[in-house]
């Protein structure tokens, strides 16, 4: 049997088994998540954009110019999403599958934006940076995906090999509000 | 505080954010050039105190190359510009 990233969370063992009672704010680790990044040909990038914001249920996260992450909460991380995506996109875009290369953190509650700010140098307030918006930018020394899912939710994507250091950081930028964490899904 | 730099695809962000690669004033010549051009191109900077066209490359957020025009006593940035957009404009 071949053994891949997928099958292990580098988060497994930090995450206690019994992680306690739930606070207000809340750190979630998505279990199996579908990530794939979809990068526009060159000249194509209005027109991928616009097929991409048609589709309903994956998420959009804005990297750069032409360049996206799509997160899906339905689809399991096993190349569904990569072939839907690669169907839409045919010759327009390349998509490639990053499920087993990147970690999906999920931040909820009502300090939330006081926790991030700590090691988050952009204004997160929702005039500025609204619901649906995302950019790549610097959690402390870590370069993260940071979306506004909700009012007071964010989700942060990081690579895998970055996902334990990054925990560390959210933990202790939380731990005077009491953050708790656990798996979900 | 760091200085700010206006990302055109991110916003307002840290410098630290950034990657310097130096003056986007110098143009890379011809392969046949003479020696002394390539020297030029290669080896010679000036320093300049005042306005300066920089390479910067935001390598924490979109990853792509900007330029930076800015003052480098008093720390003033003028304007900043997608890399590409700017190879357009000088035909390259």
């Amino acid at each position: 049997m071949t053994k891949t990233y997928i099958s292990h969370h580098p988060l497994e063992g930090r995450i206690p088994l019994d992680p306690g009672i739930r606070a207000v704010d809340h750190l979630e680790v998505p279990r199996r998540q579908a990530i794939v990044t979809v990068m526009a040909a060159d000249g194509e990038e209005t027109a991928v954009a616009a097929a991409l914001t048609t589709m309903s249920e994956p998420s959009l996260r804005f990297v750069g110019p032409g360049e996206w992450l799509v997160v899906s909460q339905s689809e399991t991380p096993d190349g569904l999403l990569r072939r839907s995506l690669s169907l839409v996109l045919a010759d327009t875009a390349y998509v490639l599958d990053q499920s087993d290369g990147r970690i999906v953190l999920r931040l909820s509650g009502p300090n939330v934006r006081r926790i991030l700010a700590k090691g988050v140098a952009i204004d997160l307030h929702p005039s500025v940076f609204a619901i649906g918006a995302a950019s790549n930018l610097l959690c402390g020394h870590i370069s993260v995906n940071l979306a506004r899912t909700g009012e007071n939710e964010f989700e942060l994507i990081v690579t895998r090999s970055l996902a334990e250091s990054l925990f560390d950081d959210l933990r202790l930028m939380g731990r005077e509000f009491g953050l708790s964490v656990d798996f979900s899904g | 505080m760091a200085s700010l730099i206006h990302c055109p695809h991110c916003g307002v962000r840290p410098s630290q954010e950034f990657s310097i690669r130096g003056d986007a004033s110098v143009v890379r010549p011809a392969p046949d050039a003479a020696d002394e051009a390539w020297h030029e191109y290669v080896h010679l900077r000036s320093n300049p105190r005042g306005r300066h066209r920089e390479h910067w490359h935001h390598v924490a957020g979109c990853r792509r190359w900007l330029v930076v025009e800015r003052d480098t006593f008093t720390h003033d940035v003028f304007s900043v510009t997608d890399g590409a957009a700017v190879a357009r404009e000088g035909g390259r």
